[in-house]
């Protein structure tokens, strides 16, 4: 009885998954929106996806793109390479051609193989990891900068303002953290800043007391971390309890509110490179104006990259009168965009041609002022 | 200087490990199985500690051992009821089935517990604001937090009162005996169901109170903080001599301080590493470890 039951139960989910992807395709334009809905880095996925649903609303409510609805498809990828590959696997087979995502470097890169394999069109709103266009795909793009530039201005910043004499690196043993971490040791040891120590922790743990007591020891004044803030707001904490004095800097990975939850007083002086702030920008007032009647925030980082890369596809699909991403992908090389994150236009390998890092000094309130 | 400051490293570490890796032995050792929701039960005592702080401070209090105490019993309160219902819903009624079958059951549980959390709570760290700031400042470059001395003050309290209970208290004795042979123990008159009970509340309990001392201490509570720190607890009862209860305690000791001078004197991305093969080269040489008894396998 019990087998029976089962097997119908098997025989009735191949017919759905047999027959769904098929029956409604022509309607919509579908773009695939991957990544972490769920997991420790959900927030950040949280604003990926924000930024791109707000950005297919507003496309839709002016009439869609050429007579087509757009359709965003969340798709969620725990910001784990494993998952990523499953996700871009069901976004092929559901026959959708247009990927705004992923977000964690380390998810981009094996889902990238499958979406250039398979000629879907690629636009990573947070991806920052130097290799990802390092490879030549031809239908990858992205809206955000890349680690290398931001590590340069990072190291170009601790060596001609801070000047110390002896530097730590700590870095989170992930792509983007450690990716970070090894431009800026480059940087500083070509300028003759010594770096005394280079060391990985585990993402996820919290306890840093063994790292810290050894920094102590070496007499350290300047700490530079590749990584997130969870991380990094528990090392602030435990280091500013221990007497550890050193000031710290890090990627845009950690310039969040949250912190200075974490960190309380120690995140006072944190100094972070982030993206010029696109919420301040007046051509942007409209915009953030439609987040804040929705209650979303759209502060974060990857919230207008997001909204831009939506906005890129559903030009271009306009503009090229065609929904193959081929086609899409030439044009976009050769175009001009005007959207919230500024005059956008892309190298060869889908690079942005401009993207602007800027120095922050960040606050225990959680604001955060350029640093001079 | 720095060797006495990861000293003072190991050991705050150690307790914590400790205190969660009893629950892992004594479930164990009553009923064969790992119970993998462990490491979320100390995340939600965490979680529980923090909202009673928050409560606390809106009404006002400001008397530090009253937020203590109360954190420390409210989270131990609900954390008890959930390890009994755990043991209740997930794991009661699949005893006598094979062994796989409820461990299966517990990794299910775990996952359960995690999602509830971060749905309910949201994927994010939360705050916990320093109960206890400041430190001893002995020198320049060696100083000890109030927290450092608190968390082994307070380990040490919950692993004496512990001790009394599994010695000297008729329960307790109840609960030795049915570690040693559950159906002898029935035979005599023990209702064995509720002293299963009575282990996982306690377990409970005292991975509770390390998720309250652990969210003081680093400052941050969150939804998946019970996964690594359970799997690190779990290997020191490994380490220990799992189904043995000083094991437990010497094991998680044992890997904090491993994990301390690890850390400082061959690097700390090697840490995990040198742990691990710590517990190999143990394993290898007792193949029960430190304190554990040869089992007999009875077929």
């Amino acid at each position: 009885m019990l087998a029976k039951f089962t097997k119908s139960i098997i025989a009735a989910a191949m017919f759905t998954f047999a027959f769904v992807p098929s029956s409604f395709s022509a309607d919509t334009i579908k773009i695939a929106i991957v990544g972490p809905i769920t997991g420790p880095v959900a927030q950040y996925g949280k604003m990926q996806m924000d930024g791109a649903s707000m950005a297919v609303d507003q496309i839709n409510s002016k009439g869609g793109v050429n007579g087509k609805k757009l359709e965003a498809v969340l798709l969620d990828d725990v910001c784990q390479p494993k998952q990523a590959v499953a996700v871009a696997n069901k976004v092929v087979s559901r026959g959708i051609s247009f990927v705004v995502g992923h977000l964690c470097s380390g998810s981009t890169q094996p889902a990238s193989d499958i979406y250039d394999e398979e000629g879907v069109l690629m636009i990573t709103p947070a991806s920052t990891s130097p290799e990802i266009t390092k490879r030549g795909f031809e239908m990858l793009f992205r809206t955000i900068g890349l680690d290398s530039q931001q590590g340069d201005v990072a190291a170009k910043f601790i060596i001609d303002e801070i000047k110390p004499k002896r530097v730590a690196i700590i870095h989170d043993k992930q792509q983007y953290g450690q990716g970070l971490a090894e431009v800026v040791k480059k940087q500083l040891n070509a300028s003759n800043v010594k770096v005394v120590l280079f060391e990985g922790v585990t993402k996820g743990s919290n306890d840093f007391s063994a790292l810290i007591s050894k920094i102590k020891g070496l007499d350290v004044d300047f700490i530079y971390y590749g990584g997130y803030h969870p991380e990094l707001g528990l090392i602030l904490r435990q280091a500013r309890e221990r007497g550890l004095k050193s000031r710290f800097m890090g990627p845009e990975g950690v310039g969040n509110k949250d912190i200075s939850a974490i960190a309380g007083e120690a995140s006072e002086g944190l100094l972070v490179t982030l993206p010029a702030d696109f919420t301040t920008d007046p051509a942007n007032a409209g915009l953030v104006k439609a987040f804040d009647d929705k209650k979303l925030d759209s502060s974060g980082p990857f919230v207008m990259p997001s909204y831009a890369a939506v906005q890129i596809i559903a030009d271009t699909i306009a503009k090229s009168k065609s929904e193959d991403p081929y086609t899409v992908a030439k044009l976009m090389k050769k175009s001009t965009y005007q959207t919230p994150i500024g005059t956008v236009a892309f190298q060869k390998n889908g690079d942005l041609k401009a993207f602007k890092f800027i120095v922050y000094n960040w606050h225990a309130d959680g604001t955060k002022t350029p640093a001079k | 200087m720095q060797l006495l400051e990861q000293i003072l490293n190991g050991i705050t570490l150690g307790s914590i490990y400790a205190l969660i890796a009893i629950g892992y032995t004594m479930v164990y050792g009553v009923i064969g199985m790992i119970n993998f929701a462990h490491g979320e039960v100390y995340m939600v005592g965490a979680f529980v500690g923090l909202i009673v702080m928050t409560i606390l401070s809106s009404i006002g209090a400001s008397l530090v051992p009253v937020y203590l105490i109360a954190m420390l019993l409210i989270a131990i309160l609900v954390s008890s009821v959930l390890g009994w219902s755990i043991e209740r819903v997930a794991y009661r009624p699949l005893r006598g089935k094979h062994r796989l079958i409820p461990l299966i059951s517990a990794i299910g549980m775990s996952f359960f517990l995690q999602n509830f959390m971060q749905l309910s709570q949201g994927p994010r760290p939360f705050a916990v604001k320093q109960l206890i700031p400041g430190s001893f400042t002995v020198s320049e470059s060696f100083s000890i937090s109030y927290m450092q001395i608190l968390i082994p003050v307070v380990t040490l309290v919950f692993m004496v009162l512990f001790t009394y209970f599994i010695s000297k208290t008729k329960l307790g004795v109840a609960c030795r005996a049915t570690e040693q042979d559950r159906r002898m123990a029935n035979l005599l008159g023990i209702n064995t169901d509720t002293i299963i009970s009575v282990i996982f509340v306690i377990g409970a309990s005292l991975a509770a109170v390390a998720g309250v001392l652990v969210s003081l201490y680093y400052g941050t509570v969150r939804d998946t903080m019970g996964f690594i720190i359970g799997i690190k607890a779990f290997t020191a009862a490994v380490l220990g001599g799992i189904g043995s209860i000083p094991g437990a305690m010497l094991g998680g000791f044992v890997l904090g301080f491993t994990e301390s001078f690890a850390s400082a004197y061959i690097g700390g991305d090697y840490k995990d590493i040198v742990s691990f093969v710590l517990l190999l080269l143990i394993l290898l040489v007792l193949p029960s470890g430190l304190l554990g008894k040869a089992e007999i396998e009875k077929v």
